[in-house]
């Protein structure tokens, strides 16, 4: 059957299964085409990335005074001596051309090497690995939690536009929505920490405790439970909204009535038929805020002195430890220019109108 | 589609809320020397950390200066950064946005994709790390934050730009011969008003947002008063009684200006937005 089908041929002997060749170098003009924008989407993140480079070479070496001062901060001025001097000299070339040191700056940062902090007196890279796991577990719970509650109260909300829940939600969350997350932070360390006394006023766990397994995974979310609160609470509201308007537009469209008139329960209806279209956009919004949820979580930490690269970032502010502020900066970028791309491949998968779109 | 913004803003509840909230911070940020006798900085005769009282409305903080007095220049620096970040990100986005779908070609596809780069970047994270070497003071931060804030207008203005330019009575201008310049002037900048404000707005609320950011983190110029630095130095003394006079309220402060700013916004935003337009009448969103 299918060795017939193969074999299949039209009136003038053509092969049916192939198809013209006109029509085969259209497609080829359209795969040549998708890959085109494929590429031209990353090169928007290449040039972002590179930007981002080039400030963070720029910046320290056009400042007035001393360059080292600029490069290394006060701390590396206090441990200098003249080899060291001479050292850090030829490491980056700085008493060569400004394209040369440009050069020199990309190969070390190529082989791993985003400079050493004298603060720490460790290399910039290590003293970030440390801190870093803290602020993804705060960053990555809060984006999960404010996404799917953000999608439960909009679906409940739009369901019941109008009515006297979706009214006291949308001004609530609008309300919460205007605090800047630190000052909602300051307000929960207040109300929670120092009148209370039910939260820990800082870290990420108890100190020399000693505890493990199921107590220290409890300790940790003791200690976690205000910070992600203070997140979640602000970053709530555009899942919640978004959600709220798709519902809204779905629920006046002919297939809710069919599911309707079928006899669904309520419940089915709101989750299963009207609930699920508003996913896309919220995947894909969830994606865009990753962003200001990284840069919302750096400063939640400051007022938490949770021990994630907030915190950290705020020490090398105060202490002007050059390396270390921009090996963070550096970090942070990739880390959320990596999420964004991941989020526009995933996109395009979810969605296909997006990858067949001409 | 022809919105007028005073009237769909001021003709809902969100929209009245916010109105008075930031109506309410521009008088006081206004009329601060007459609110109050001292001076933001002066180093009063009162015991520091003292209670609110007649004479300190909010008590003293550990220099013995006033807070009620910082409060209210506090609000002059933040608006005026809003302000100004409006404006010139407003009139960049406009400039490129407008100017890009009038002549469109490669000119339009050179800025797009300097637009598309831009908003690639985590702009906080530039902000975070210029100001860290610059401290920059008012000025520089308006220049700082409207560098990284037109893109995104720029994109909005120049798609309704580009719907704007099929109209029938810019074509008729056309007609009559008209250049792109009084096209733009005369036919799309007026009916871009309702857009353009609405990007305003959300420029002036991030701008609020990040002036406060920076100062909270302490690397804006030291010698402006801002309610982010408050914030920074009354955190450290949490441990004492005086955030109730001074840590809160200088958030609320910083809170009631951000949300003032996102309530006109949103009330603005769904007049704009068509899916949820067609609605009882003085009616936003549900609202």
């Amino acid at each position: 059957m299918v060795a017939a089908d193969l074999s299949m041929e039209d009136l003038y002997k053509r092969s049916l299964e192939r198809p013209m060749g006109g029509l085969k170098s259209q497609r080829v003009m359209a795969i040549a085409r998708a890959l085109l924008r494929r590429a031209s989407f990353f090169t928007n993140y290449v040039i972002a990335f590179a930007l981002i480079l080039v400030l963070n070479f720029t910046l320290p070496r056009f400042m007035p005074g001393d360059p080292f001062q600029a490069i290394y901060g006060e701390e590396a001025l206090l441990a200098m001596t003249p080899q060291l001097k001479a050292q850090l000299v030829e490491r980056l070339a700085l008493d060569q051309s400004m394209g040369q040191q440009f050069v020199a700056y990309i190969l070390a940062l190529a082989s791993g090497d985003l400079g050493h902090s004298y603060y720490y007196n460790q290399s910039v890279l290590s003293v970030i690995l440390d801190f870093l796991p803290w602020t993804l577990l705060l960053t990555g719970s809060a984006l999960v939690l404010s996404t799917l509650l953000g999608l439960f109260l909009g679906v409940e909300s739009g369901y019941r536009r109008g009515r006297r829940l979706d009214k006291a939600l949308l001004a609530g969350l609008m309300f919460l929505n205007g605090f800047p997350d630190f000052f909602m932070g300051i307000v929960l360390l207040l109300v929670f920490g120092v009148v209370l006394g039910l939260i820990p006023l800082s870290g990420a766990l108890t100190p020399y405790s000693g505890l493990s397994g199921l107590a220290l995974a409890l300790d940790i979310l003791h200690h976690l439970l205000a910070p992600l609160a203070a997140l979640v609470l602000v970053r709530v509201t555009s899942a919640y909204l978004l959600t709220r308007n798709t519902m809204i537009t779905t629920l006046k469209e002919n297939f809710i009535l069919a599911a309707r008139a079928k006899g669904c329960s309520e419940g089915q209806i709101r989750y299963r038929h009207a609930g699920r279209n508003s996913l896309l956009p919220v995947v894909t919004a969830t994606g865009l805020s990753i962003p200001q949820m990284v840069t919302g979580a750096l400063f939640v930490e400051i007022v938490f002195s949770y021990p994630g690269v907030g915190s950290l970032l705020y020490n090398s502010l105060l202490t002007r430890d050059y390396p270390l502020i921009q090996g963070i900066l550096l970090m942070v970028t990739v880390v959320v220019l990596a999420g964004n791309l991941l989020v526009d491949l995933l996109y395009s998968r979810l969605d296909p109108r997006v990858s067949h779109a001409r | 589609m022809h919105v007028s913004v005073w009237r769909e803003v001021a003709g809902s509840n969100l929209g009245r809320a916010g109105l008075l909230l930031i109506g309410a911070m521009v008088l006081l940020a206004i009329f601060a020397p007459v609110l109050t006798p001292y001076t933001p900085r002066e180093n009063t005769s009162t015991p520091a950390f003292s209670r609110p009282s007649e004479d300190h409305w909010l008590g003293t903080n550990d220099a013995r200066q006033d807070i009620w007095t910082q409060l209210l220049y506090g609000a002059r620096t933040s608006l005026s950064v809003a302000f100004g970040v409006a404006l010139l990100s407003g009139f960049i986005s406009v400039l490129i946005g407008g100017t890009a779908a009038i002549f469109g070609g490669l000119y339009d596809r050179f800025w797009m994709r300097v637009v598309d780069a831009t908003v690639a970047i985590p702009d906080v994270i530039v902000i975070i790390l210029v100001a860290a070497y610059l401290r920059p003071n008012v000025l520089l931060m308006i220049l700082l934050l409207s560098a990284l804030s037109w893109p995104g207008g720029a994109r909005v203005i120049r798609a309704q730009t580009l719907t704007l330019k099929e109209r029938m009575h810019v074509s008729a201008s056309r007609t009559f011969g008209a250049g792109p310049y009084h096209i733009l002037l005369r036919h799309i900048i007026p009916d871009l008003g309702p857009v353009l404000v609405a990007t305003m707005i959300q420029d002036a609320r991030r701008a609020v947002f990040m002036e406060a950011g920076l100062s909270f983190l302490g690397i804006s110029d030291p010698s402006v008063m801002s309610w982010g630095k408050m914030m920074q130095y009354a955190r450290v003394f949490t441990y004492l009684e005086v955030w109730k006079w001074w840590l809160l309220p200088t958030g609320i402060a910083l809170s009631i200006t951000l949300i003032g700013l996102s309530f006109i916004g949103f009330a603005l935003e769904s007049a704009l937005d068509p899916r949820l337009r067609e609605r009882e009448k003085g009616h936003d969103g549900g609202i």
